[in-house]
């Protein structure tokens, strides 16, 4: 993780710092940026085995969790979209207890981000005992909370793990 | 052959598109703020959509501005929504959840009972601690 | 008129359009979390206000006040929510 923001900031300054004082050989937009910023990381990526080996292996991991993510926020903001414009509610909320196989505060906090950022699904509280999430859904299909529960359960918190550990 | 392509028409054409769906997104989200019948449905759809709304938005102005400093300075302003649209999220619903604020009818609060159970007793609890000071 | 500047105007009328629906909400909410909720909303719609009306004009500094605004509506809504979280113990 210290390794990534570090690899990050130094890519994003390094590509800042070459298109505004540099002579760059590219005519500048967002596109050739965002693509020099990309290829100072995969740069620094190459020289990671000899420093931190796990990094190695962790990024491709990190870049398919957003990937996933950007992907669950589209998908969602269009189901709920769709369930504003048409007249009929199609939504059946629940309150569900998931419970919780990750276990440090990092890992926790960016559950709960990214079920919070994710449309549909607010997160209301972590139970006293660190078990269980509190999680406020909109859509649970024929009343049946263990599917809605083993969908978060396979879907981020399996990636988060591979990620963490 | 690059030059006979005209740069500025281009970034227009991407500009306008994702600002345009950034709008239909906001359009939709406030139509949602109007139309949903409880408060937690309210705050779980629809800050989500706001927030996406304008990313797209901030996209596509740092799109058209042709500069590293104006780039900089979107992609800022959008970390810094999506960093703490969760955290207001999720304090505003607690906050809600400890102020008894009801829900929908047809919600499934089998699991819950016993969240709101401990938690309105110690809210009790506080109140009496409060009249014995 | 361009049709760029003209797609850019319409887009801040549909966003004043929005600044309206959420006030209705704002003054109907039926509790004091629907409208910290509203406030949200509505910092979230004048920053895409700012954010087309700098790209209209062409003029880079209102940008700024974009940032300073995100920054002090998540300040806002958060000490809005902190203090009924108090006040209601």
């Amino acid at each position: 993780m210290k390794t990534f923001i570090v690899h990050f900031l130094i890519a994003f300054f390094g590509s800042y710092v070459y298109f505004k004082y540099g002579d760059p050989l590219v005519p500048y937009n967002a596109i050739w940026a965002v693509l020099v910023a990309s290829f100072i990381m995969f740069l620094l990526w190459l020289t990671s085995p000899f420093y931190h080996r796990a990094y190695f292996h962790k990024l491709p991991q990190a870049i398919s969790l957003f990937v996933y993510f950007l992907k669950e926020l589209v998908v969602a903001n269009f189901r709920v979209a769709y369930d504003i414009l048409t007249p009929n509610y199609r939504m059946n909320p629940a309150v569900v207890a998931v419970p919780l196989t990750v276990s440090t505060d990092m890992e926790i906090t960016l559950l709960a981000t990214i079920i919070t950022l994710t449309p549909g699904s607010l997160m209301i509280d972590v139970s006293a005992d660190r078990k269980y999430i509190y999680m406020h859904t909109l859509y649970v299909k024929d009343n049946d909370m263990e599917a809605a529960k083993q969908e978060v359960k396979d879907g981020f918190e399996r990636r988060i793990l591979k990620l963490t550990r | 052959m690059l030059d006979n392509i005209n740069f500025l028409l281009i970034r227009e054409i991407v500009s306008s598109v994702l600002i345009i769906m950034g709008v239909i997104f906001m359009l939709i989200s406030s139509i949602g703020l109007l139309r949903f019948p409880d408060f937690y449905i309210r705050m779980s759809a629809i800050t989500k959509g706001a927030t996406l709304g304008l990313g797209l938005i901030l996209t596509g102005m740092g799109i058209y501005f042709n500069e590293p400093d104006m780039l900089l300075k979107v992609l800022l302003i959008i970390g810094f929504t999506f960093l703490t649209s969760p955290v207001a999220a999720h304090v505003i619903g607690r906050t809600a959840v400890r102020n008894k604020i009801p829900f929908w009818g047809p919600t499934d609060l089998e699991e819950f009972k016993d969240y709101l159970r401990k938690e309105h007793s110690n809210h009790r609890d506080h109140e009496r601690d409060n009249k014995h000071l | 008129m361009s049709l760029f500047s003209f797609t850019l105007i319409f887009a801040m009328a549909a966003l004043s359009v929005c600044v309206v629906m959420i006030g209705i909400r704002f003054a109907m909410g039926p509790t004091l979390p629907d409208r910290i909720t509203c406030f949200d909303l509505f910092v979230a719609n004048i920053i895409g206000i700012v954010a087309i009306y700098t790209e209209l004009t062409g003029n880079q500094d209102f940008i700024d006040v974009a940032i300073i605004l995100s920054l002090f509506g998540f300040l806002g809504s958060i000490s809005f929510a902190y203090y009924l979280m108090k006040s209601s113990r």
